[in-house]
């Protein structure tokens, strides 16, 4: 697959780099230029933005950034224009960087926060650009830096240099996309939170797919100030840039690394084709038509809709997986001996702004038990999971996994560690195929698989839950039965040691909780250990080793579910106190 | 009665030949169309110009089909629209050179999307003839040829020309405020309004720059009225005069004085409180320049054209003019050179002058540009009319700078 | 420099909250689509350009500007919620509203050429003077109606019937439908209003500014700013941000060089995205 792409880029890149040497009218050269330069800004601003959905506005500051870093290296310290590139991209993807250490750290600003924040980086950037010596004013002329002869002629050269920089870009898209790194990025698009708890390092990965974004566009950004050899503020940093970049991505179709390419060509054509002196004014209104056209009749883009289509068409294949070839949830790490403490949790605390959801609690898990968390509502329980998974930090206290404290680690490190679980709502990432949110802590879980074994195993997983008729489908079409299954086999699929589960059984009917307490059986019968937070107490009785039950943030009572359910404190906490 | 007869029939002869020539004493231009090639802003920002400088085009078009066209050819105007980008225009002028193979290009409108026109035609040693080029000194190009009547270095003689007009006023100010955008061919301006003002003696009383698109002029008006200035030099491109203006209005400031660099003239013309503005200019509508027939005939057409096109402004001044006098230079050059080769045009531009409607064009100075002096007058809003108040010999008549 | 007088902080001060006034008008139309019904309608400047160029032209029949709100509200609200309703059989992202905005400009162009307009009324000259200070009615007029619409918009979400229910549909739109909210007709109410709300955007920009077609775009960026950073869908969001923005400019510009005045207003918003991101 990996080879037969490599080989359709090189004989594109081989058979377009030809087309300067048969002296076509430098015109076409330049328009080509022009669509491979938007073809760039727009797939690299989705490298960020499109795959991980944080929508950037600020593309035009880090082209910017590049545009000038070009325009100053080549005029006042005359550098040649190809060693300034190289510069560019490293200007535009430090800004980029340092940008993204402060603003990744808040996971607050998402969505039209993070909007507003690269927009107003770009105005700041400008305003500095503008009254420094970087500008001052007057802009920067490029005309008297030469050229390198890459082409028989200056539009080739541009040509070239576009053709190879738009190549690059889509390469490296392409291989983000299929590559661990993509996945983590459309994990994120979905759920970041899920994604951080399933393993993925959504801090790095941001950083890292904001850094190449952002490089990326500095280079084009270096090209267009040699192509237009006249760089001003109010050109470079104009809200035109953004604006651009997300139609073009969007009209293409942004969930594939080809479809802003698409869209790029497409608005860069459409620009072309309206001109003429005569209808300057109604070509703008039919630009503005055919857009509306577009995105009303293929709300997914033009290629999205593309690859829908197709998709539809090509009948899934899944590959017949029976459960017989589970292997057990901890087969990598098999038999210490049972009943020792797998996790230990020592004065565990959090509060929310002033509710002490957990006030020192102390518990264990002990290996290869199923543990009942239960307790009223707002006792702790679904606070205690969310603590030891890592969504919450502790206020205080230590989390002991197999001797490594969790309390100091990100959520995904503690998932690597071995650690697994399940939401009470489930939330499925709602734009991966049923499949692919099962392959996802396969891939970034303990061990990390590649991806196709990842989706091999995911197939297993799905069977044992019963869902492998669903594989290629959307968690959109699933009914809440299916959505906790589907939480339940994300969870296995990273082979956990110890798995959560938050009220598995909560809205699911008598026959399907039936089911689902023959599949925790045969999880634990597996050699998991698992601790689960439940309400449904005849599911409590029938699966439980031993019950801890959590009040007012404290553990009242553990043991044998039967005796500890008697006892005259839990019977209390869940039902207030009798009246004498 | 034969003689009688004769002369009858001699003035019923004179009638019909008068009636003959009126038709068709021009030969009409004939053969394979002449195809002239360029790009305006006729949308995007800069579409407000963009349309003036397409109403003189088609009218030039025009009058030229209507002689003999251009060496006895008609003339085609292939017009295509930047929309106000300059990476559109550059790319444009190369579809017009290498697709659609135009014999001849003109320039586009303003600065930025000038530059990459010339850097076009460099590239293929095409002529340039344009009109609104606003830097002078980056037009290092052999074979481009200003026709908008500034000077090579206007940083010296626009600031020059408007003191010497205040000078002669009699009520020469004391102090100056320079006030600009930080818009490229603006701001070079009004910096060297500074320099001028200081080898002068004014008091510079404040210096205050505004990034180009600035919306809010509160604030520098009223750091205008603390400064009290005698005179304010207004470095703004099209409306940013107006807003300041405006801006001054609503604190119940006017300076004395005040002067306009590129203003969208109409707009000031009919602002409150744009009276006795001052701004600069090529051309207005009243003698001298109305001396002149073919500028006279231009202006009726202009007026004509404009309203069928809906402008709000008809009057012919500053853009339509030097448009009009771009045209002009092209049709002498091809006349004179009696060549559509560009090298061979080029060569008699650099060698002979150009009258236009505008003044006497020529290109003898560093980029092309005539050293030192330029063809802008100092006007001034009088009663709701731009006349030309500096230097005398271009003022309307009877008209001076009017003082407070 | 003399030290910058009294008059010259108040005056500034002044500018800016009236230029604030109107960025929060510009925005209080886009915030409440945003924030309510999840549509993000860039052809809203596009809308208070045409709502400019019909003031302008009406004015120009002898009509006072202010009056001319009778004929532009209610055209404006109808064209609003016929938007909605011809769109929301469609999912509709915000490109859909780009391309209308292309659309309206080229109308505009068409109808009034890309020269420039000035609307001539008696209420441009008219100006108050309060002790060393002045107001230009104009700009009065535009706080007056950003303030009153703002509240209106406000006291109407807090304490109407149909106002909570518009709420509740911002919250979770399925959810507000099970309860049996009209969704569907609030919701053309609301694109309705938001239009209207761009037709009176519309008259300030007449009364105070020369309109070109190619000023649509102008004040995008500041808008949206002041918009995103009001709290989407909080009706006096945009009003109290773009005052913050203004009035930073403004005093940026009274005392140091005018053309520092965005790094100014901009830094000061990623400061406050940074430590409180959420809300102001």
């Amino acid at each position: 697959m990996r080879a037969r792409a490599l080989a359709g880029f090189a004989a594109a890149g081989i058979g377009l780099s030809a087309v300067p040497f048969f002296g076509p009218p430098a015109f076409y050269e330049s328009f080509l230029y022009l669509v491979f330069h938007w073809i760039v800004l727009a797939v690299s601003w989705n490298i960020l933005s499109g795959y991980s959905g944080y929508f950037s506005f600020g593309h035009g500051a880090f082209f910017g950034a590049g545009m000038y870093t070009t325009a100053t290296l080549a005029t006042k310290a005359g550098v040649p224009f190809l060693w300034t590139l190289p510069a560019a991209a490293l200007v535009a993807a430090v800004f980029g960087i340092a940008l993204g250490a402060v603003v990744f750290r808040l996971p607050r600003l998402r969505g039209e926060l993070f909007a507003l924040l690269t927009l107003a980086v770009t105005f700041v950037l400008a305003t500095i650009v503008l009254n420094t010596p970087i500008d001052g004013g007057p802009g920067l002329y490029l005309s008297a830096v030469p050229l390198p002869a890459i082409g028989p002629s200056p539009s080739s050269a541009f040509y070239l240099l576009g053709l190879a920089l738009a190549l690059t870009t889509l390469w490296t898209a392409r291989e983000i996309q299929r590559s661990r790194f993509g996945t983590g990025l459309f994990a994120i698009h979905d759920d970041e939170d899920v994604a951080e708890v399933l393993g993925v390092p959504t801090y790095r990965y941001k950083l890292a797919a904001f850094g190449l974004s952002c490089g990326l566009a500095g280079i084009a950004g270096g090209i267009q100030a040699m192509f237009i050899s006249y760089v001003t503020v109010g050109e470079t940093f104009s809200i035109a840039v953004p604006l651009n970049v997300v139609l073009m991505s969007v009209l293409g179709g942004s969930r594939h690394w080809f479809g802003p390419a698409v869209g790029a060509a497409t608005v860069t054509a459409l620009l072309y084709a309206f001109t003429a002196g005569d209808y300057a004014v109604a070509g703008r209104a039919a630009v503005g038509l055919i857009l509306i056209l577009v995105i009303l009749f293929l709300p997914e883009g033009i290629f999205g809709e593309l690859i829908g289509a197709l998709k539809r068409r090509r009948v899934s294949v899944t590959p017949a997986i029976g459960t017989a070839d589970l292997p057990a949830p901890n087969a990598a790490r098999p038999g210490k001996s049972e009943g020792q403490p797998l996790l230990e949790a020592r004065g565990l605390s959090k509060a929310f702004r002033g509710v002490q959801a957990l006030a020192g609690v102390d518990l264990e898990v002990r290996r290869g038990e199923i543990l009942g968390l239960v307790g009223p509502n707002g006792s702790g329980k679904s606070t205690l999971i969310n603590v030891v998974s890592g969504h919450f930090r502790p206020d205080s206290g230590r989390i002991l996994f197999e001797g490594c404290d969790l309390a100091a680690l990100e959520a995904h490190r503690i998932a690597r560690t071995g650690i697994a679980r399940t939401y009470q709502i489930p939330r499925p990432f709602a734009h991966l195929s049923v499949l692919e949110n099962v392959a996802v802590p396969a891939m970034f879980g303990r061990d990390a698989q590649a991806r196709a074994d990842a989706e091999r195993e995911a197939r297993r997983w799905l069977a044992f839950t019963g869902l492998a008729a669903k594989a290629m489908s959307l968690p959109g079409e699933l009914n809440l039965h299916q959505r906790k299954f589907l939480e339940l086999a994300r969870a296995l699929a990273s082979r956990p040691n110890l798995l959560l589960l938050d009220e598995v059984f909560s809205g699911l009917t008598h026959a399907e909780i039936d089911d689902a307490i023959r599949l925790i059986r045969e999880i634990r019968a597996r050699g998991a250990t698992i601790v689960f937070v439940e309400h449904v107490i005849r599911a409590v009785l029938e699966l439980t080793d031993r019950i801890v039950v959590l009040s007012y943030g404290r553990v009242i009572a553990a043991g044998d579910p039967r005796a500890v359910m008697r006892e005259p404190d839990v019977v209390t906490a869940y039902l207030g106190k009798p009246r004498v | 009665m034969p003689v009688a007869n004769r002369s009858i029939l001699a003035g019923l002869g004179a009638l019909l030949a008068l009636g003959l020539a009126a038709q068709g004493a021009p030969a009409a231009p004939a053969g394979p169309p002449v195809r002239i090639g360029s790009t305006l802003a006729l949308t995007g920002p800069l579409a407000a110009t963009g349309l003036v400088h397409k109403i003189v085009g088609e009218i030039y078009v025009e009058q030229l089909n209507r002689k003999d066209g251009l060496l006895g050819r008609p003339v085609e105007w292939v017009l295509k629209d930047d929309q106000s980008r300059p990476d559109l225009a550059r790319t444009l002028y190369e579809q017009l050179i290498t697709v659609d193979k135009v014999d001849l290009i003109m320039g586009p409108y303003a600065t930025a999307n000038i530059l990459s026109a010339m850097g076009v035609a460099q590239r293929y040693n095409k002529l340039l003839i344009h009109h609104t080029f606003g830097t002078p000194s980056l037009a290092k190009y052999d074979m481009q040829f200003p026709a908008g009547g500034l000077a090579g270095d206007p940083d010296n003689t626009i600031p020059k020309l408007v003191f010497d007009a205040l000078a002669a006023s009699g009520k020469a100010p004391k102090s100056v405020a320079v006030v600009t955008s930080k818009f490229p061919s603006v701001q070079f301006i009004s910096l060297g309004a500074r320099e001028a003002a200081k080898k002068r003696g004014l008091r510079e009383v404040a210096f205050l720059e505004w990034d180009f698109g600035n919306r809010d002029f509160g604030p520098i008006a009223a750091r205008l009225k603390d400064a009290k200035p005698d005179f304010v030099w207004v470095g703004g491109l099209g409306l940013e005069g107006n807003l300041l203006i405006d801006a001054m209005r609503k604190i119940d400031y006017m300076p004395p004085l005040h002067f306009h660099l590129f203003p969208a003239p109409g707009p000031l013309l009919k602002a409150p409180g744009g009276e006795n503005a001052l701004a600069a200019t090529t051309f207005e509508e009243h003698p001298p320049f109305t001396d002149n027939p073919v500028a006279v005939e231009f202006i009726r057409l202009y007026h004509e054209r404009g309203a069928k096109a809906g402008l709000p402004d008809t009057s012919v001044e500053n853009q339509s003019a030097i448009s009009y006098s771009s045209w002009q230079t092209l049709e002498t050059a091809v006349a004179g050179a009696r060549s559509l080769d560009d090298k061979a045009i080029a060569q008699w531009l650099k060698r002979n002058h150009v009258d236009a409607i505008v003044g006497r064009l020529h290109w003898d100075g560093p980029f092309n540009y005539i050293y030192g002096t330029d063809l802008y007058k100092v006007k001034q809003n009088q009663k709701g009319k731009w006349v030309i108040v500096w230097p005398k010999e271009f003022a309307a008549p009877g008209a001076r700078l009017i003082t407070p | 420099m003399a030290l910058p007088s009294l008059t010259l902080l108040g005056q500034s001060l002044l500018s800016g909250l009236f230029i604030g006034a109107l960025y929060g008008l510009l925005g209080l139309g886009l915030s409440l689509s945003w924030g309510m019904l999840r549509q993000i309608n860039l052809a809203h400047f596009a809308l208070a350009f045409l709502g400019a160029y019909l003031t302008y032209q009406l004015a120009g029949a002898g009509i006072n500007p202010l009056a001319t709100l009778a004929v532009i509200v209610p055209c404006f609200f109808a064209l609003g919620a016929l938007m909605h309703w011809l769109l929301a059989r469609f999912s509709v992202s915000a490109l859909v509203t780009f391309g209308l905005t292309a659309i309206i400009e080229a109308l505009i162009q068409w109808i009034w050429t890309a020269d420039f307009r000035r609307m001539e009324s008696g209420y441009s000259d008219v100006k108050f003077r309060v002790g060393a200070l002045y107001v230009a009615l104009p700009e009065l007029l535009t706080l007056a109606m950003a303030l009153a619409l703002s509240l209106a918009v406000w006291a109407w979400l807090r304490h109407t019937y149909t106002g909570k229910a518009m709420r509740a549909i911002a919250e979770d739109a399925p959810i507000a439908a099970a309860f049996g909210v009209d969704v569907h007709g609030l919701s053309l109410l609301l694109s309705g209003l938001c239009a209207a709300f761009a037709g009176v955007a519309g008259l300030s920009l007449a009364l105070s500014y020369t309109l070109a077609p190619g000023q649509i775009y102008a004040w995008l960026g500041v808008v949206f700013a002041a918009v995103m950073l009001g709290g989407l869908g909080n009706p006096l969001g945009p009003l109290v941000a773009g005052i913050v923005i203004g009035v930073s400019e403004a005093l940026t510009m009274a005392f140091t060089a005018p053309a520092w005045a965005p790094l100014v207003s901009f830094s000061l918003l990623i400061v406050v995205l940074l430590a409180r991101p959420g809300r102001i």
